[in-house]
């Protein structure tokens, strides 16, 4: 059993720790860990998502400043500011709009593994709903639609099963926890 | 060497793309304050759509620290009605009633007179040398409400900047070290 814990987790420097009064903390520690186990698994991330959000905000802060140093005194510019404002009110409800359709509570994507004959990656969400310690981690395709897209799989744990009194994370368990899920999910495929 | 290593890991772990998100989230935080500020200049159609009463010239209707907000629109000035009015060579926009009006009935102009209503005498003192009349140009927006006391964090932050600086290097802190 110490042998199996040592082989599923990589050697770490220092252990991670966490602020246990902070849900917020643990369930940004927790979302790491899932990211490196996916990654330590052949997945690599996909980060167009991301990129698409880091460029419509560099966009809108642009647009701001763009009608902050304008070298005109109002009321010259008055037409000026209103495109300003109008494009900026338009490009953050693009921004919500991607949040609320795309991402949700999705804390990373994933390309499809090298080699692999599956086209699409994953999805991964996770949930810690306040007041609570339960924590639900659920895996999907990236593209429902595809015919090589597998059921969704999820499991629902209590955090305290993870981490130590003083906040220390347990990674073995942890990483045992996630790889399983993995596993599960593509293992429907082959049932599939 | 294991320090070295330790160095090199720590520099590595630092994710660049988490930090320009953040980058970004905080500027667009302040620019979304800038441009409400734009979208009142707008919605009023004046430059400063909201001023501080800086002096006691209009006692007892508003008094020092109180907030004026403010309307511009084509209806033409009448006498009473509180004005904020910009003089050349002056930074800071003046908050007066209108004492004197006079139209001309060939042209658009008018020519206006000014006084607080504390003061004594009228704002011939005030406005730039040589200078007799407000113009239709000078007027920035008249009064449509205010809010009193709220302005006067913008007058202890005017007076004493080391507060000013404390309050945004404290803010700063605070954004900078919070995560998620």
């Amino acid at each position: 059993m110490a042998s199996d814990g040592a082989a599923a987790t990589p050697a770490k420097a220092s252990p991670k720790k966490a602020n246990l009064l902070d849900p917020h903390s643990i369930k940004h520690l927790l979302d790491e860990t899932i990211s490196d186990v996916v990654k330590s698994k052949g997945y690599a991330e996909d980060t167009r998502l991301g990129n698409w959000k880091l460029a419509i905000g560099a966009a809108v802060i642009a647009i701001a400043l763009l009608a902050q140093f304008y070298p005109k005194k109002f009321p010259q510019n008055r037409e000026f500011l209103l495109g300003c404002i109008a494009l900026y009110v338009v490009l953050n409800v693009v921004l919500l709009i991607l949040s609320y359709t795309k991402e949700k509570d999705a804390i990373m994507f994933t390309h499809p593994p090298a080699g692999s004959f599956n086209s699409t990656g994953l999805v991964i969400s996770s949930k810690l709903p306040r007041f609570s310690d339960m924590y639900t981690i659920t895996i999907a395709s990236a593209d429902p639609q595809s015919i090589s897209a597998n059921k969704p799989v999820h499991f629902t744990k209590s955090v305290t099963k993870w981490f130590t009194k003083e906040g220390v994370l347990v990674e073995g368990l942890f990483w045992k926890d996630v790889e399983r899920l993995i596993d599960d999910y593509n293992t429907e495929r082959k049932g599939k | 060497m294991g320090f070295i290593g330790d160095t090199v890991e720590s520099i590595r772990s630092i994710q660049i793309r988490q930090v320009l998100a953040q980058i970004i989230s905080l500027g667009m935080i302040v620019t979304s304050a800038l441009i409400i500020w734009k979208g009142l200049m707008v919605a009023t159609g004046s430059e400063s759509p909201v001023v501080v009463v800086l002096s006691g010239s209009m006692e007892p209707g508003f008094k020092r620290g109180d907030i004026l907000f403010l309307h511009m629109s084509k209806d033409p000035i009448r006498t009473g009605e509180i004005v904020v009015f910009n003089i050349d060579g002056r930074e800071i926009p003046i908050v007066h009633r209108v004492i004197k009006v006079h139209e001309r009935e060939e042209s658009a102009e008018v020519d206006i007179l000014t006084k607080g209503d504390n003061n004594f005498g009228d704002d011939r003192l005030l406005y730039a040398h040589g200078q007799l009349w407000l113009h239709q140009h000078h007027i920035m927006g008249r009064a449509v409400g205010f809010l009193p006391y709220v302005g006067w964090v913008t007058i202890i932050m005017t007076e004493k900047p080391f507060i000013k600086y404390l309050l945004i290097g404290a803010l700063g802190l605070l954004v900078i070290t919070s995560k998620e």
